[in-house]
């Protein structure tokens, strides 16, 4: 027998809404080791991880650090931004 | 060459007096670009009252080039950019100059007793952020790209500009130096 999802299960909305994704670009300013900083302080990322996102930043020009909702997002943008790390939100276009 | 020390838990910045001043001219010059008035606020920026009245009625995506990379946009949508700049600047502009200010005070200690010095248990995190936003303030007034440090090998000591992308690099060295002890 199929089970029915109850009203509260099923929150279109906010499916639709997600995912947002924060993005940062590559500038020539910020110092390697800084971004590999900032990612492990704000993320909680491991070391490794900081890092090949900042390389992927370095190389690539820009990476995606985090998914979400918008709100998040926007959480995140602000934070990089006061570190100093130029980043964007945007909807995933992938979807 | 002045440098900074892990002692025990916290962190030191050993400075020469011509450097602290360079340091504090440069913060207090960014001070203003973020419309630091100069005076003594008894309010913290983040203070809720102070945003009722010390907020601008209209905040809008600033003209000068340092301060758009400093206060960047969070969307390439301009009408989106400008919804959420108007609700989340204050709090960005706050926080730099808060950093700013935490140094600024570490700094004056140095300046007005005219010697150079050891500031002790300074906060690496406020640094690391102050330091970061003087490069990028210089970084734009110096155009910086990827061939810049070539270029300043390669000015001519009496190039005006020359001290200038000095104090650039300088400053990327001291933060550089800072998270070397940090990761």
């Amino acid at each position: 027998m199929a089970k029915t999802l109850t009203k509260d299960q099923v929150n279109i909305s906010e499916l639709l809404d997600r995912p947002w994704i924060t993005i940062v670009w590559d500038d020539p300013v910020n110092l390697m080791s800084y971004v590999t900083h900032v990612f492990i302080k704000l993320f909680g990322f491991s070391k490794e991880r900081a890092h090949e996102l900042m390389m992927q930043v370095h190389n690539e020009g820009r990476a995606v650090v985090s998914t979400g909702t918008r709100e998040e997002m926007e959480r995140d943008v602000q934070r990089l931004h006061e570190h100093g790390l130029w980043a964007t939100l945007q909807r995933d276009d992938k979807i | 060459m002045s440098s900074f020390e892990k002692v025990g838990d916290g962190f030191s910045l050993d400075l020469t007096l011509d450097e602290a001043n360079i340091l504090i001219n440069l913060v207090e010059q960014l001070l203003e670009l973020l419309g630091e008035g100069d005076f003594f606020h008894h309010y913290d920026s983040s203070d809720p009252l102070a945003q009722l009245l010390a907020m601008p009625s209209e905040i809008v995506t600033p003209d000068d080039p340092v301060l758009l990379r400093l206060l960047p946009n969070a969307y390439a949508d301009p009408e989106a950019a400008s919804d959420f700049r108007r609700y989340t600047e204050p709090q960005l502009r706050g926080s730099k100059q808060k950093n700013l200010r935490l140094v600024r005070e570490e700094l004056t200690i140095l300046v007005d007793e005219n010697h150079g010095g050891i500031i002790e248990e300074l906060n690496a995190d406020v640094w690391l952020k102050a330091l970061n936003d003087l490069r990028i303030a210089l970084s734009v007034r110096l155009e910086i790209d990827e061939t810049s440090f070539d270029k300043f090998e390669m000015l001519p000591d009496e190039d005006p500009q020359k001290p200038v992308y000095a104090v650039y690099f300088w400053l990327g060295w001291l933060q550089e130096n800072l998270l070397g002890l940090l990761l």
